[in-house]
């Protein structure tokens, strides 16, 4: 096993301090050492986007990124992003427009339809098409995904 | 009916459990915690055929935090499982596929269970392999499973006229073989299982079965207990589509551990063994022939396939039932013979998946309409509308179509397309000189939409309690598996007590509480649950209208319950919440709390596949509109016009988003997704190669609804669930013809796929050998 | 999985490079390839793992003297969103946009890119086409050297690049093209980015009228490492891209290229694609 190191970093705005092994990624941390099952786990491998999370204000596969990188930034996953005024939004517009199915890709499109919101204010539906093509649905065809984020930026508005 | 106020039927209502699921709040089973629980890894065979000549398991038994290495030695008492019950859960003196479960580990964490895994030895002694079905039915091949000399697992063979009077009288007569390829559910939650015993060895088992009441009873059965001592809870589905119809291995090894370790264990697939070690829609090969006269009716149709088994048998060796009714019925052709041999191979084996076989028949029959129509020189709208089926019929294979919208969705699809215009100014441009060209093509489909009846029972019961405060408790037996149903369900029971959807929960995962139901499967949750769902609701507005008209000494004709209230005529009555705490606080104390068992009016098939099996059937149009590069093979699709006779439009946003999420989904099937099964290894366990279609690729969706309100259906809606996945593949494989005057018969349209028949070179071998 | 015995994140570029000295070094920038591969066991951690994050000196992109000098640790999303790759390096650009997802392109560096040397990666085609360099730096006598090697040079296999262990990559020099440069990246698959290339394309070219000059050609996927194609450039240097130039350019290119058959596209498949793409690329840049 690797070895541990003690890291402290920001998650959805607490401080915490924990100790990892080297090799860990920063998804099994929150899900396994940290409790918060809301990040999923569908690929483990950068394709699916279920595991999306925010990291210093950009978003990132969680099951790629190792645990020990965390140290000293900041991170928000799904329960901070639900948490926040644009992720109120979203998930209102995710619930009035029908985005949800099953609902396991729901967590990462969130997160990730946020980090579009905020860094691409204004998007049309052809860049937040651009924004999401690394989270996989299964269920929906996409199409009411897409119309919810234009309806939650619309709000903003 | 909602007497005064306005109806929810038709409305855009969001799904119950969204908000939840939107928050990452949601427990899939992934997220559950037993305390005290291990965790299992399956051992997989390295070999894809070979006998098991000893495992040697006793390094990983030393490992420590292993608390159980089992192999099929350590529960002489497991049984087959599966649809022909040809499957054992641990393999015991030989494995079938590179799948098969040859030992299993319980222990503290996954990292141990994984460690333990690398230190079991397993010797095998290699047995000839059989990599395609050709190899297989080859005279002198190995036989894979005893009782099967020929290596044929199952056959179905269905009849109607004479095929070769048909022929005789057809002016024209073509065949055609399709051939039809691998691909996956993708589901995004992969498989999982908690399994946990209580001390008098009663189970309880977290599962995410579409079928609970049937597993009930496989697990008892194999376990020795009395079913009612087994519980299962379904937590929250990350995806279903047919793929958890049957019982495969990995649940009885977990409970094969928790029963030897007396603790809760937990399993938890990763993404790759969810490639290599879940069903399949399986390759077929499919062979048409098919004829018609010079005026454009159909003669006849002979359909022979063989099905690519796989090892094992599951419900993918029983998709003919489903694409005989589609070759013999879709549209009216008097003649017709069907044949399917399901072939045991050494590759992955074959469930069920959304559209059940539809989609490969829907694929070769509706090729076919086309090639006929252009052959006696007619319109390809007008030769569909022909042949199409309409209201009222009773077709040779003993379906009646009661209510059948099929013309309404060939003209809605075909108009709001611009179908006919299109298919010509397309075909003008196939010689001129830009190599990206355009192309649109149209096929129908034929689907159950009123259940099936393939179990003795294809019912639903529901328990239905309005407590003190109006408040409505639905237990169901039908489960949710992303697809909304329980939103419909609340809404059909709001709508018969003129109550807001926010007074009902819906309660529908545990076997313990919830009535049976037969499963998630066939579309029929809307219409047999919804049925059953209504007939409770109905009971409780019955009884609650007799109490109230008795109280107020009125006419119970004249009562009716809208917005939380008992209205007489057009007047307050009673506030519904009051009035039933009065109901329960009197010396005559009364409950309102009702049951229904909704049994659909179908029939079971007799031998020769005869007999109205659903009770309703869905049709639908869909239109695609593609362009082919022809320098590259790439095929995009840029729009798909559907009309979908959907009985009536319950809830509006969610029937829309089974129709998108269906048509992206055939959409892959078509054109993205292939799992690449080279001698019996599949190359492409993994989301990067195994294409799953993004959002930059979504197609522009139009969809019309026709509402012929069938009359046994809840408020006369019709099971939609599997109908949008069904036609694309043959729509987009028409389209790549009116774009370039190549037909391909085999899928998937892959660019390497497309520009090989573009430009005439072999075909790349879908699946099977290496070239 | 090995086992890592030591987790280390230098400041700076000596002590990175002092600690690289030491040997047993698996260095790691954003991740997105190293997770994966150590996962799957393709990789195997040394006992030392560097993250190199924290070294200010592998960061930033500037210009200098008709060179830019692109940071090791400069992500894609920063490439994508910077106004100098855009308007001066647009074929980088175009492939930075035609990369992975978001998500990944906020992690992915452009020296994990190159240090990766995947045949298909998608930044190597471009900066091939730019005669871009790599800046490595060591401290083999207890002070800071840095050496500089071509990038045509540097890739020796799939996976295998010229730099020695004890060498980081601090960063990618890429000499400004001339004025009137123009280029076009070409990247084959179904979707706009999250795919791995089965054939990339870089095409540049000055042109004066419809004359090409310059020209660089350049291609991923189609052999070990991503290559130049020389004798192609050749074939179209100094003359418009009419129908018979195209062709005898992509029967040039055609001699030059390996491709191998795998599960994303047969041999011949590439070699069409090769063909086709290249005479479609070229001639958009004529019209550039
Ligand atoms: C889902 C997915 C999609 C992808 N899509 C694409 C794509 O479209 N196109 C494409 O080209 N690639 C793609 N990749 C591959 C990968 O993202 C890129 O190669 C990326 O640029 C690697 O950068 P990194 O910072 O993450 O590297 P890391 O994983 O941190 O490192 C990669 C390798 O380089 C070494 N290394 C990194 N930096 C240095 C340095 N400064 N000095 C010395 N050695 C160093 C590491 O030791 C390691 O061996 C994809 C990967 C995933 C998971
Ligand atoms: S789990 Fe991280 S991208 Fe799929
Ligand atoms: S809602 Fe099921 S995967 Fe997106």
């Amino acid at each position: 096993m690797s070895a541990n190191c003690d890291i402290e970093f920001t998650l959805n705005g607490v401080k915490r301090q924990l100790s990892v092994p080297a090799g860990m990624s920063t998804l099994e941390m929150l899900r396994e050492r940290l409790g918060l099952r809301g990040t999923k786990y569908a690929c483990g491998e950068g394709e699916c986007g279920a595991c999306t999370i925010l990291v210093d204000g950009l978003t990132l596969n969680s099951c790629l990124m190792f645990a020990v990188d965390c140290d000293g930034r900041e991170l928000q996953t799904v329960e901070g992003v639900a948490a926040s005024e644009v992720g109120a939004r979203l998930r209102d517009a995710f619930v009035a427009n029908g985005a949800v199915q099953c609902g396991f890709c729901t967590p990462g499109l969130m997160v990730q339809a946020s980090h579009v919101i905020e860094h691409n204010p204004g998007a049309g539906a052809a860049e937040i098409r651009r924004g999401i093509e690394g989270n996989l649905c299964r269920c929906t065809g996409y199409k009411k995904i897409i119309e919810a984020i234009q309806a939650a930026e619309q709000k903003n508005g | 009916m909602g007497d005064i106020g306005s109806s929810l039927i038709g409305k855009r209502i969001p799904k119950l459990d969204a908000p939840d699921k939107a928050s990452g709040k949601t427990r899939y089973i992934h997220d559950l915690e037993a305390p005290g629980a291990l965790h299992a890894k399956i051992l997989r065979s390295t070999e894809v055929h070979a006998r098991i000549v000893w495992i040697d398991t006793a390094a990983a038994k030393r490992l420590p935090g292993v608390h159980a290495v089992i192999t099929a030695a350590d529960v002489p008492w497991q049984r087959p499982i599966g649809v022909a019950k040809d499957h054992l859960p641990l393999k015991t003196d030989r494995v079938r596929s590179l799948r098969d479960e040859v030992a299993a580990v319980a222990a503290d964490t996954e990292e141990i269970a994984e460690e333990a895994l690398k230190l079991i030895k397993v010797h095998y002694e290699p047995l000839p392999v059989l990599t395609t079905t050709d190899e297989a039915l080859a005279p002198g091949a190995p036989q894979l499973h005893e009782g099967h000399a020929n290596n044929v697992a199952m056959t179905f063979d269905y009849a109607q006229g004479d095929v070769a009077q048909g022929e005789a009288q057809s002016d024209v007569v073509i065949e055609d073989v399709f051939r039809l390829h691998y691909v996956t559910h993708c589901c995004m939650g992969v498989s999982g299982v908690i399994a946990e015993f209580d001390p008098g060895g009663s189970l309880l088992l977290y599962s995410n079965t579409q079928v609970p009441f049937l597993h009930k009873r496989e697990f008892a059965e194999m376990l020795g207990i009395d079913p009612g001592r087994i519980r299962i809870i379904q937590p929250p589905i990350g995806g279903g589509f047919g793929s958890k119809l049957d019982v495969y291995p990995f649940e009885p090894i977990a409970i094969f551990l928790a029963r030897i370790t007396g603790r809760p264990v937990k399993l938890l697939f990763t993404r790759e063994e969810e490639f290599l070690a879940s069903p399949t829609r399986q390759p077929v090969v499919l062979k048409l022939r098919s004829g018609c006269k010079k005026d454009g009716t159909l003669t006849f149709r002979t359909v022979e396939t063989v099905h690519d088994n796989g090892a094992y048998t599951s419900w993918g060796a029983t998709t003919p039932f489903v694409m005989m009714q589609t070759v013999s019925s879709l549209y009216r052709v008097p003649h017709c013979k069907y044949h399917t041999a399901a072939v045991y191979t050494n590759n992955p084996y074959a469930g069920s998946f959304r559209g059940y076989g539809n989609l490969q028949a829907t694929f070769a029959v509706e090729a076919h309409m086309d090639k006929l129509a252009e052959a006696v020189g007619m319109d390809l709208l007008a030769f569909r509308l022909k042949n199409a089926q309409e209201p009222g019929e009773v077709t040779p294979q003993g379906m009646h179509f009661k209510t059948c919208g099929f013309k309404q969705c060939l003209t809605t699809a075909a108009e709001r397309s611009d179908f006919v215009a299109k298919q010509a100014a397309n075909r003008a441009r196939w010689r001129d000189a830009n190599p990206v060209k355009r192309g649109i093509g149209i096929a129908s489909m034929l689907h159950v939409g009123g259940g099936a009846k393939i179990y003795p029972s294809d019912g639903c019961g529901t328990i239905l309690k309005v407590d003190d405060f109006a408040h409505v408790t639905l237990i169901t037996g039908a489960s949710e598996i992303g697809q909304g149903s329980e939103t419909v369900l609340a809404q059909l029971v709001c709508e018969e007590l003129g109550l807001p959807l926010s007074a009902v929960s819906v309660v529908n995962n545990d076997t313990d509480i919830t009535p049976w139901d037969v499963g998630v499967h066939a579309s029929r949750t809307t219409f047999i649950a919804g049925n059953s769902a209504i007939g409770a609701a109905r009971k409780a507005k019955a009884k609650i209208l007799a109490a109230a008209a008795a109280k107020a000494g009125v006419p119970v004709e004249t009562l009716s319950l809208s917005q939380g209230f008992v209205f007489s005529e057009n007047k307050k009555l009673f506030e519904l919440g009051k009035f039933l705490r009065g109901l329960h606080f009197s010396d005559r104390a009364e409950l309102v709390m009702t049951t229904f068992y909704y049994e659909p009016p179908s029939k079971h098939q007799d031998k020769q596949f005869k007999g109205d099996v659903s009770a309703a059937y869905a049709w639908a149009t869909q239109a695609c509109e593609v362009e082919v590069d022809t320098l590259t093979g790439i095929v995009r699709l840029l729009k798909v016009t559907g009309a979908h006779d959907v009985g009536r439009v319950l809830n509006r946003l969610g029937i829309e988003g089974q129709i998108e999420g269906g048509m992206v989904m055939g959409m892959g099937y078509a054109l993205t997704e292939n799992l690449v099964v080279e001698n019996c290894t599949v190359k492409n366990p993994n989301f990067r190669d195994y294409k799953l279609v993004t959002a930059p690729e979504m197609p522009e969706m139009d969809i019309s609804f026709i509402e012929t309100m069938d009359g046994e259906g809840p408020q006369g809606a019709k099971g939609v669930g599997e109908a949008p996945a069904i036609c694309m593949a043959a729509a987009i494989a028409n389209a790549i013809y009116n774009a370039t005057g190549t037909r391909i018969y085999a899928l998937p349209f892959t660019p390497e796929n497309v520009y090989r028949a573009l430009h005439g070179a072999a075909q790349a071998p879908a699946w099977g050998k290496a070239a | 999985m090995h086992a890592i015995e030591r987790y280390v994140r230098p400041g700076s570029l000596e002590e990175a490079a002092e600690i690289l000295r030491a040997g047993n070094v698996t260095v790691l920038a954003g991740g997105t390839d190293l997770m994966p591969q150590t996962h799957a066991g393709r990789v195997k951690f040394q006992s030392v793992l560097m993250n190199v994050r924290r070294v200010p000196e592998l960061r930033g992109i500037e210009e200098h003297g008709g060179v830019v000098r692109i940071g090791a640790l400069v992500t894609i999303t920063e490439l994508r969103e910077s106004a100098l790759v855009r308007e001066r390096l647009n074929v980088l650009w175009q492939a930075c946009d035609h990369f992975a997802s978001d998500q990944i392109r906020n992690a992915a560096t452009l020296g994990g890119n190159v240090c990766n040397a995947s045949p298909a990666g998608d930044t190597l085609v471009p900066l091939l086409a730019l005669e871009a360099r790599t800046v490595l730096a060591s401290k083999p006598n207890g002070s800071l050297e840095t050496r500089r090697i071509p990038l045509d040079k540097f890739f020796s296999g799939p996976g295998r690049t010229l730099k020695k262990p004890s060498e980081l990559l601090a960063a990618i020099e890429v000499p400004l093209p001339p004025q009137g440069f123009v280029g076009e990246f070409y990247k084959h698959g179904t979707r706009p980015g999250l795919d791995i290339s089965a054939i990339s394309i870089a095409v540049g070219a000055q042109l004066k009228g419809k004359v090409l000059n310059e020209v660089r050609i350049a291609f991923g996927a189609v052999a070990p490492t991503p290559i130049r194609a020389p004798r192609a450039e050749a074939v179209l240097e100094g003359r418009e891209a009419d129908a018979a130039t195209l062709e005898a350019a992509a029967q040039a290119a055609l001699g030059e290229i390996h491709p191998i058959s795998d599960v994303r596209a047969s041999d011949w498949y590439r070699r069409e694609l090769v063909r086709n793409m290249l005479k479609r690329v070229i001639s958009h840049v004529g019209q550039l």
